[in-house]
């Protein structure tokens, strides 16, 4: 089959000034709620809260099923009523609360309150909530998930409640407080309900403990790296014993070669040696993850200008996994990190190897460039 | 009095976006008319002809002008702008993706020189298209479509959608591989596929 497909669009001109008309109609509805909302509260500093309220006005434009309900007429402070964000199942929602921007995702019922001035809070009924919070100078934002408490000063990450609540930490650290104790939260590390301390990709520098699989993981393959045991999930320790606070790590939940592999994904944008280590613990399986994993590592290393250490992962791939997924992608890497290294010829080599075997593949044209004779 | 002409430049991005947190009305509007026809392109291609089309793109631009003053140039203008599009696409196909709703044919501009057949039929390659489509996971389905029907390259994929490369692969790669099963057995949906690419 081709690689592209041509499909014309309609001119603009035949829509846009009824677009344009909409666009602007409903910005001024949202726009218009939101300064009446601003008139009505009491305390200026702490109206963003109230944005929810102000999508709902304008419900017809953005299309978001948010419904908005105030506290009872008692409570004479504005600033304090809850609202209530809460989604359909297959839908969607982003709102923001001062510098925090947050997702609501499917079937999710997440009430805001705005407690002590600048403080906020959330308490999560049911579903999943992805916050991205800028540093917020001592005013805490805190999400409730049942009797779990999730505390962040400036970060990234989600609260799952289904109904066991789990909190994935993409950046920053977040504290984690129940019954039980409180546990600290680190980027690439994820807290679940139900006994589990934070799993994180391995360190080389952390020893790793024993494991038991927390109540809602969810089976490894068989063929996983998991299967065969947990060398490669590993505690942060360290960033638990500076803390007197925390409880000591206690048996990790196991990750399936899954979750590691989109950890080690999400590293990728912030610290790329750490996403290689994280790529290269999920390689160690075996599988259809410990495949991606170590194409993820090559193309990381390619894109670092690492390709000796591009190279040695193709390599380890291609005589690991000759009929992965991948493997078009990885032989076209191959080529890419031998002209890196200013090995030309195993170059023209690897692109004629290349087109022998994907004649009509993706990398076609530029292999055909390489391949040709100098 | 001689009339005298003044070149008038438009207004650079960084200026108009400016204005736009401003609350400029008319710079506003320069940068809907600016975007209006690249997002329109992009929106027609992720989703197909469709009546929805016009709730997409006007999503998509009140996203935009509410999110303008958290937009800080790390990435193109433009970039961030598809990003926007390409999530209101994905909120509209998760609204509906348990709706069986065929695609509707509400415009096209198929080969409107040609003769009145192969009009008809280039039509129905195109409805077939979209619908195979929509038998896909949404991500997959927004790769493939990014990818094949709106040119990008893996890389571009990859950044609008905000996933690695590989992933953007894969994605593209199962689409692919589902789109050739069905036009396998299906000659119009394989004629416009092939005639498409050869224009």
């Amino acid at each position: 089959m081709t690689d592209r497909i041509v499909v014309d669009a309609p001119p603009a001109e035949a829509s846009r000034d009824r677009v344009e008309a909409a666009v602007f109609a409903g910005l001024d509805a949202i726009r218009g709620a939101e300064r009446a909302a601003a008139l009505s509260a009491d305390r200026p500093l702490v109206r963003p809260w109230m944005y929810p309220a102000a999508a709902a006005a304008a419900a017809v434009a953005v299309a978001l099923v948010i419904a908005v309900r105030r506290e009872p007429a008692s409570r004479s402070d504005p600033a304090r009523a809850p609202s209530l964000v809460v989604t359909p199942v297959g839908g969607s929602s982003r709102f923001t609360i001062d510098d925090a921007v947050i997702d609501a995702g499917s079937d999710t019922e997440v009430e805001v309150r705005a407690a002590d001035p600048g403080e906020v809070s959330f308490v999560l009924a049911r579903g999943t909530i992805d916050c991205d919070v800028a540093p917020r100078k001592g005013r805490p934002l805190r999400v409730r998930a049942g009797d779990v408490v999730v505390e962040v000063v400036g970060t990234r990450f989600s609260v799952a409640r289904t109904p066991a609540v789990r909190v994935d930490v993409t950046h920053g650290q977040v504290r984690v407080r129940t019954p039980g104790g409180e546990f600290l939260v680190g980027a690439g590390e994820r807290w679940s309900e139900g006994g589990a301390a934070p799993a994180a990709i391995a360190d080389p520098s952390v020893p790793s403990v024993p494991s038991v699989r927390g109540p809602e993981e969810v089976a490894a393959p068989p063929d996983s790296p998991d299967s065969a045991g947990s060398a490669a999930i590993a505690a942060p320790v360290a960033s638990h014993s500076d803390d007197s606070a925390v409880q000591p790590a206690r048996p990790l939940a196991v990750r399936s070669s899954r979750d590691a592999f989109e950890a080690a994904q999400r590293l990728e944008s912030h610290d790329r040696r750490a996403a290689a280590r994280a790529y290269r613990a999920v390689a160690g399986g075996d599988g259809a993850w410990a495949a991606l994993a170590l194409y993820s590592l090559a193309e990381l290393d390619a894109s670092s200008a690492l390709p000796r250490d591009a190279l040695a992962a193709v390599d380890e791939y291609l005589r690991r996994f000759p009929r992965g997924a991948g493997i078009e992608d990885v032989m076209w890497i191959r080529v890419e990190t031998l002209r890196a290294l200013g090995r030309h010829g195993d170059a023209r080599s690897a692109a004629a190897g290349y087109l022998r075997q994907f004649p009509r593949g993706t990398y076609v044209k530029p292999a055909t460039r390489v391949a040709a004779p100098p | 009095m001689a009339l005298r002409i003044v070149e008038r430049s438009a207004p650079a991005e960084a200026d108009l976006v400016a204005a736009c947190v401003r609350g400029d009305r008319a710079a506003e509007r320069e940068l809907f008319r600016r975007e209006y026809p690249r997002v329109l392109r992009l929106v027609y291609r992720l989703v197909g002809s469709s009546r929805d089309l016009d709730d997409i793109l006007q999503e998509t631009f009140i996203a935009v002008f509410r999110g303008l003053p958290r937009f800080r140039g790390e990435a193109r203008l433009a970039t961030w702008i598809d990003r926007i599009a390409v999530r209101a696409v994905f909120d509209h196909f998760s609204a509906r993706r348990r709706l069986p709703v065929p695609v509707e044919v509400v415009m096209d501009r198929i080969d409107a020189a040609g003769d009145l057949g192969d009009r008809a039929q280039a039509r129905e390659g195109l409805r077939r298209l979209y619908a195979v489509l929509a038998t896909l996971s949404i991500d997959a389905r927004i790769a493939f479509a990014l990818y094949a029907i709106d040119g990008r390259s893996v890389a571009e994929v990859a950044s609008i959608m905000r996933i690695a490369r590989v992933t953007a692969k894969l994605r593209i790669w199962r689409a692919r591989r589902e789109l050739e099963r069905r036009i396998a057995g299906d000659a119009i949906l394989r004629d416009y596929v092939a005639r498409g690419s050869a224009r």
